[in-house]
This record gives C-alpha cells, sequence and structure tokens, in this order.
C-alpha cells in the first residue's frame, strides 16, 4: 500500500507556502532530478535562486565552504546585513568560525551523552502513550509527536516543568511562522518590520530571548549545574567560553530546532504505520530492526526541506554558471527521495541499510547537533508505542503544516487498538 | 599505487580494501561499509563520527593531530585512547600501505 501519493502536477511553485500545505510537491522534484537538477527558480518574495535536487549534487556541494557560504543566510527569504548580524546562529557561519562555536556545544550533545538519557525517554514516553492510547480516535501529532520533543529538551537542557507548555508553543511560532494555526506572525504576510531583528523575524524571538537570559542568571545565582546548559558554559579546549549573544540564539535554535524536527519526525512514522500495517509487526518481533528504523522514519520524514547557501565564486556545474552572490537551497527532501540512491524511495524499508539519508544535512559541517537525540527519541517512541498496538489506521485525511522550510504532518487522526 | 588498509570491527572480523592515494580514510571506509565508521559530516570536522584507533608504529606515521581534531576526539564515540584518530583527517598515502585501523565500540 502506499503511504501517501504525491498531487503536485510536476510544475508546482517551490517558493510558495500554500504549495507545501498540500504536501512536498515530490513529482516536480522527480522532474527536476531527471531534467533539470540545477534549475533557476524564480522566487517573487525575493532574489530568485538555484534549486539543487540530486543526492550526489548535494553530497558535494555541502561540503564545500568555501564556495557555498552560510554566513549570508540559510533560508530562503533575504535579509539585510544588519538583520543577518542580529538574527544569526552558527548555522549561519562558516568554518573555522562555525567550527569554533561548535566545539562548545557538540560535547554537550554527544552520542555518549544523549545515551544516558534512554532511561528518561522511556519514561516520558510512557506517560505520554498511556495518557494518549486512553482513547481510540485522536490526533497523533497533537497527543503523541507533539509531546515527546519538547519535555525531553526540557530535560536535557534542565527547565523547570511548569514552562515547557510556553516553550512548545514560542517554538512553534518560531519555526511554523508561515502557519497561521501556529502564529498570527505569518511571515509572508507580515505588514510590521518590527521583529526584524529577532530570531526567526518573530516575535517569540524576543520573548525566548528574554527567557534565555533570566534562566541563565537564576542557573548561575543558585548554583544550578543540572542539564546540558552547563556543559555548554564551560570553557572549550581552547580556554574560550560562549558569549552572552551566541547563548541567547543558541538557545532559541534548540527551541526552536529540538521541538518540532523530531515532532514531524514522528508524525511521519506514525504515518507510514498507518498506510503499511506491516511496520508494526517488524517494529514488534524488534531485535535489529531498531538498528536501522529510526534513520528510515527520519529520512522518510525530511523535516528540514532545505536549506540554503550563498556562492562566494563562480561555479560550473551542469553546463550552467552559478554566479557569485547567488543563492543556492539544498533540497534535502528531494534528495532522500532520489532513486539512484535510495531503491524504492517512496516506502518505509525498516530494515534499509546503508541509509545514508540527508535529513541531518549529512555530508557538511552543519550536520545536526541534535541527530544523536533525534535518532534516540525515535527509536524509544517507537519501541514503546509498538508494544503496546495490536492495530492503526488512518481515522480521515492528514494535513501538511503551512511551510516549504518544515515539512510536517501538523495533524494525524487515527484509530487504534491496544495490544 | 594503491594502498591497502584494514579495519578490525568492534565485533570481531575485519574489512579490508584498496584505497587510491589521496582519498580520506574516512570516505574509503564508507565506501566500504565499515560499521560504525559513518562520517556524518562528510569529514568537516564537525562529527567525530569516523573516530579509529590507529595500531602499532603505524600511528606516529598518520601525522599530527590538529587542534580541532583533538577537541573533537574528546567528543567522540567510544574510549579515546593515545592512538585515537578521526579517519577523515589521515589520507591515504603510499607511505601507509598496510595500515591497520581498530574500529570502536559506539
Amino acid at each position: 500500500m502506499t503511504i501517501w501519493t504525491p498531487t503536485d502536477s510536476g510544475y508546482a511553485d517551490l517558493t510558495s507556502h500554500d504549495t507545501f500545505a498540500d504536501g512536498v510537491p515530490h513529482n516536480t522534484f522527480a522532474r527536476l532530478r531527471r531534467d533539470d537538477p540545477l534549475h533557476w527558480t524564480e522566487y517573487e518574495g525575493g532574489e530568485n535562486f538555484w534549486s539543487v535536487t540530486r543526492y550526489d549534487d548535494i553530497t558535494v556541494m555541502n561540503k564545500n565552504t568555501e564556495v557555498f557560504s552560510s554566513a549570508r543566510g540559510i533560508r530562503m527569504e533575504d535579509q539585510s546585513y544588519e538583520e543577518y548580524l542580529a538574527r544569526r546562529t552558527f548555522q549561519e557561519t562558516d568554518p573555522p568560525e562555525h567550527t569554533q562555536v561548535r566545539m562548545k556545544l557538540l560535547k554537550a550533545f554527544s552520542n555518549t551523552v544523549m545515551q544516558q538519557y534512554e532511561q528518561d525517554i522511556r519514561d516520558l514516553c510512557e506517560e505520554i502513550l498511556e495518557d494518549a492510547l486512553g482513547q481510540e480516535t485522536f490526533d497523533a501529532t497533537k497527543l503523541i509527536a507533539r509531546q515527546l520533543p519538547m519535555r525531553m529538551l526540557g530535560r536535557i537542557v534542565g527547565l523547570p516543568d511548569e514552562d515547557l507548555p510556553w516553550l512548545v508553543e514560542k517554538g512553534d511560532a518560531l519555526i511554523a511562522n508561515t502557519d497561521p494555526d501556529f502564529t498570527s506572525h505569518v511571515m509572508d504576510k507580515l505588514e510590521t518590520d518590527e521583529f526584524r531583528m529577532m530570531p526567526f523575524n518573530s516575535p517569540a524571538g524576543a520573548e525566548l530571548y528574554a527567557y534565555a537570559k533570566e534562566l541563565m542568571e537564576k542557573k548561575e545565582r543558585d548554583g544550578d549545574t543540572s542539564g546540558v546548559l552547563h556543559l555548554i558554559l564551560q570553557p572549550a579546549k581552547d580556554g574560550s567560553m560562549i558569549t552572552e549573544t551566541e547563548f541567547r540564539n543558541f538557545f532559541c535554535l534548540l527551541v526552536a530546532a529540538g521541538n518540532d524536527t523530531t515532532r514531524y519526525s514522528i508524525a511521519a512514522g506514525i504515518q507510514a504505520m498507518c498506510h503499511q500495517p506491516e511496520l508494526l509487526g517488524q517494529m514488534k518481533e524488534g531485535g535489529s530492526v531498531w538498528d536501522t528504523a529510526s534513520d528510515e522514519i527520519i529520512r522518510w520524514a525530511t523535516p528540514a526541506t532545505y536549506f540554503r547557501r550563498t556562492a562566494t565564486q563562480d561555479y560550473e556545474m551542469h553546463g550552467k554558471t552559478i554566479r557569485a552572490g547567488d543563492k543556492v537551497l539544498y533540497w534535502f527532501a528531494s534528495a532522500n527521495r532520489d532513486d539512484s540512491k535510495f531503491e524504492d524511495p517512496f516506502r518505509v524499508n525498516l530494515h534499509r541499510s546503508p541509509n545514508r539519508h540527508l535529513s541531518f544535512g549529512q555530508f557538511g559541517p552543519h550536520v545536526c547537533l541534535g541527530m544523536w537525540l533525534a535518532r534516540l527519541e525515535v527509536k524509544v517512541l517507537f519501541q514503546e508505542l509498538s508494544k503496546r498496538l495490536s492495530h492503526i489506521e488512518p481515522a480521515g485525511p492528514h494535513k501538511f503544516l503551512r511551510s516549504n522550510f518544515v515539512g510536517g504532518i501538523k495533524e494525524l487522526p487515527v484509530s487504534i487498538r491496544r495490544a | 599505487m594503491k594502498m591497502n588498509v584494514t579495519w578490525t570491527l568492534p565485533a570481531g572480523g575485519t574489512v579490508s580494501a584498496a584505497v587510491e592515494p589521496g582519498q580520506n580514510l574516512m570516505e574509503a571506509a564508507t565506501e566500504n561499509n565499515v560499521e560504525n565508521v559513518t562520517g556524518e559530516c562528510g569529514g568537516s570536522l564537525s562529527c567525530a563520527t569516523c573516530h579509529v584507533y590507529v595500531e602499532g608504529d603505524w600511528f606516529d606515521k598518520t601525522g599530527e593531530i590538529g587542534e580541532f581534531e583533538d577537541a573533537m576526539l574528546d567528543m567522540a564515540p567510544g574510549e579515546r585512547r593515545p592512538n585515537s584518530r578521526l579517519s577523515c583527517q589521515i589520507e591515504a598515502h603510499p607511505d601507509l600501505d598496510g595500515l591497520q585501523l581498530t574500529v570502536p565500540e559506539s
């Protein structure tokens, strides 16, 4: 059975958030990969850009940070240099500057540190699932997928439980800032530039800035060393410390990135279980499937549909010239369905191995810092979910987020029978 | 001239391959599906997922450990040992023909 069939004509407007509200336009990406792998994309909202859609092209370019820089922004939308400086995190820098900041953060999110949280994640999953599975029909994004990542991030970072619902809301408003269900400041329909110096051009960014500052001060006063923030505040190997601005921007990034990318991976995994009934059986069988299942679910989901770079010099490719200063988008959502790399890419194969998908922006220095946590959360959630189910099916059509940057199912009605 | 390299896997067993000079040993490992060497960042010194132990006298022949590599090794999966290296930072070279690497447990 097919999980979901794309409905776009093959000529969808990749710059339109509305396009993605009907799901990723995979017919368009398939055509571009075949006929026009370096596609000059017209963009009404700003400078036109190059769309790169093939797996093999993205993996080569993503490494090449000298030619394709992150330091002019990482989204399709243009921003002035002034806005860029105020809002940037280490995502919007290149090596060696990027490496220096990343070194201070990496230790807190290493696989070894994350493994220590496995039991915490399992306990949280139990709590969330016992709550959700009390009903036969419910919205799985709302009751399952939306719950785990933020509560877990709260534990890891050392945030008070009572602040978590507020943080989930702010995180939604930051990244899903183009979906009216999540923010009243819909970014491409804004009539004000009041928040343009704030992270994600959002009033939520301002509130998170204030929260982070207060949190830091309180932790310092109380000598509180719980959570990874403490690790982040330790001097790096070279003695350097994270600056206050770096910290606050990083905190916003944590809330935004930690909130909805894992959420939409979980939602996409549950969606797949609804339409490929064999998946539940394979999960229940367990064993080696858990070495490969999370990466396949995360490939299937591809919550970060693209990242943008800017060319620093001319670059020849597929008989065309990318000029210095041109924007270039790496469409990970397309690369993860590239059938020259993935056999039967529109099927979820929990045993897929090797599975070198690009959902974490692999093959470049900006590879997701939270990837170990994401993999662990997805694995444990599906272990605990499958254990408790004997059947799951859709209870109506699902709805996608209105965003060409975050690919996700914001409403996923399911019917279940408990095991 | 290609150089031969052998990886000893955490569960026992080995993988051997002939590698082109100039290629780095993380890429060589991923091309040969060496378990636990994933090179997530593509060799940009940002992930430490290509950690290996360089066996015996080979260690001194693989060159100096850079500042960033040193910091990354502290966070690498598997215990750091005196012969730890990130294999993306070792380039295949005829002088390394016969190189023996061990893959840490993750």
